[in-house]
């Protein structure tokens, strides 16, 4: 679906993507991950073909980037992270002037009661929510079922039921066979949804793996547990992998001594300090 | 094509849905009726009151300049604080990833309008103008004045950060028209001063009606257009 090979771009002296490459298979979630000015945007902006100027090669859908006539944008859907949205019209209009500037067409309905949005096709989006307007942002999106789609920090900023209700969204267009493009320096995110993950610093490509290869990699998890010793409270760790080896855990569970026990797995932000030496929040 | 079309409806239902810049839109009319109708009468009122042949009669191209200036000015403005609008609102950023594109939206935005403009400014002139135009300067004068209006609705939406700061910059860009009276008033070794302004140069070409000014005229509005197309194409990239 995607086909990138040493990519590099810059606005000034100073690089700013350099020899970048990797491949995104069709229906797959791909995340970019990476603090914040890692190159990511840029990055988005180059495959969405806002930005033309890079050398390298960018391949998608089989057309090169930056010879993309307008037709491209019939196949794409970007849902950036801020909506946009005209906000003196109700969302059912704005829904229907975004549809009227593509060829293919979805009911517009459906999208909003997807979303929960269908009481309220009528009201001025100025009087929506954050979450309803990141909600009616990501339908915008699909309205000309594009077969890619650029999703932007698409949880940032919500309450945790409606990060839910969009990560649904975003695994529902997933099933649909849709190849997803996310871009997050969340990563709780990037592990629920992505099948793969990419970490960008300072423009490179630093890893590329599944979160669970990249998880895995780090080495076995370790068990953390506390039991009474003398009157004091003591803590220990074995590896996850290594548990029948430790005596004193056996022993410990047979004689009902245990204040805590509990597994602790590397995130992908332990893994990305440990690979980058930078954080993600 | 069809999305530009859709972009451009949006783009004349969002003015109309704005109270403040519909206002705008029809204040050019009613500016073309007065200037056509009021100032006649009051050159009428003035010369019996003060007992004089003339008073404003001297200055009717001024008044036509104005008139052909006005209408360009007026919808431009809108166009840029239509623009400045979208820009607060991420929508400039997200058409350019459909299939109106950064050029769909230049030219549903800016050059459309300009258009409009040109034809709303040929017409005024034929229409409400107090002097005699012959076609070739009327639509001359259009065409500039509607190429400096464009220059200066990328000069508001350039330099604007939103709506607000829109406005206070419409009013000082209100200024460049200012070059349009100063031929009229002032001597020819002061008046120069104002050369960077392209409302001078319009002026001066239309008092004189010699096509040598034509080079000046078209000079400056390119420098003034090209210049500030580059600033706003760094806003919108």
């Amino acid at each position: 679906m995607i086909r990138v090979e040493n990519l590099c771009f810059h606005y000034t002296k100073q690089p700013l993507i350099q020899n970048m490459s990797f491949t995104v298979d069709q229906g797959e979630i791909f995340g970019f991950l990476g603090p914040s000015g890692a190159g990511k945007s840029t990055l988005q902006k180059i495959l969405t073909g806002l930005l033309t100027t890079y050398t390298g090669s960018v391949v998608v859908n089989g057309i090169e980037v930056k010879h993309r006539s307008s037709h491209f944008y019939e196949m794409i859907g970007v849902d950036f992270e801020f909506p946009s949205l005209y906000e003196k019209l109700s969302a059912r209009e704005n829904l229907q002037f975004f549809s009227s500037l593509y060829q293919t067409h979805q009911e517009i309905e459906p999208l909003l009661e997807s979303v929960g949005l269908l009481q309220d096709a009528e009201k001025h989006v100025s009087d929506f929510s954050k979450g309803m307007k990141s909600r009616l942002n990501f339908i915008k999106a699909l309205l000309h079922d594009p077969a890619l789609l650029f999703l932007d920090e698409p949880t940032s900023g919500l309450d945790p039921t409606n990060s839910k209700m969009m990560k649904d969204l975003i695994l529902r267009e997933k099933a649909k066979g849709k190849t997803i493009l996310l871009t997050t320096h969340n990563m709780y995110d990037a592990t629920e949804l992505c099948d793969r993950v990419a970490f960008i610093v300072d423009g490179k490509l630093r890893a590329l793996d599944t979160p669970h290869n990249l998880i895995q990699s780090r080495g076995a998890s370790a068990l953390r547990y506390t039991y009474l010793e003398d009157g004091r409270e003591v803590q220990a760790e074995t590896a996850l992998n290594r548990t029948g080896e430790d005596g004193r855990l056996h022993g410990l569970i047979q004689e009902n001594r245990l204040l805590s026990i509990h597994s602790s797995e590397p995130t992908l932000n332990d893994i990305f300090v440990e690979l980058t030496g930078r954080v993600l929040e | 094509m069809k999305p530009l079309l859709h972009s451009f409806s949006m783009f004349v239902r969002q003015i109309f849905k704005d109270s403040m810049l519909a206002v705008i839109c029809i204040s050019t009319v009613l500016s073309a009726v007065l200037i056509r109708f009021g100032i006649p009468r009051l050159e009428l009122f003035l010369c019996s009151r003060f007992d004089r042949i003339s008073i404003l009669a001297d200055y009717y191209l001024l008044f036509d300049l104005l008139l052909a200036l006005l209408a360009p000015y007026m919808l431009c403005f809108a166009s840029s604080m239509m623009m400045l609008t979208e820009y607060d609102e991420e929508i400039t950023g997200y058409l350019a990833v459909t299939p109106v594109g950064k050029q769909g939206y230049i030219l549903s935005r800016l050059v459309f309008p300009s258009v409009i403009a040109f034809v709303v400014s040929a017409v005024f002139l034929h229409w409400f103008s107090l002097t005699v135009w012959p076609i070739g300067w009327l639509v001359l004068a259009s065409a500039l004045s509607c190429a400096v209006s464009t220059a200066l609705a990328l000069l508001l939406f350039s330099l604007s950060h939103n709506r607000v700061e829109g406005m206070a910059v419409g009013k000082l860009s209100g200024l460049v028209m200012l070059g349009l009276a100063v031929p009229f008033f002032l001597p020819a070794s002061i008046a120069y001063l104002f050369a960077p302004l392209p409302s001078f140069w319009l002026a001066k070409l239309c008092i004189t009606r010699n096509l040598l000014f034509l080079f000046p005229s078209l000079s400056c509005t390119l420098i003034w257009l090209w210049s500030l197309s580059w600033k706003f194409s760094r806003k919108i990239r």
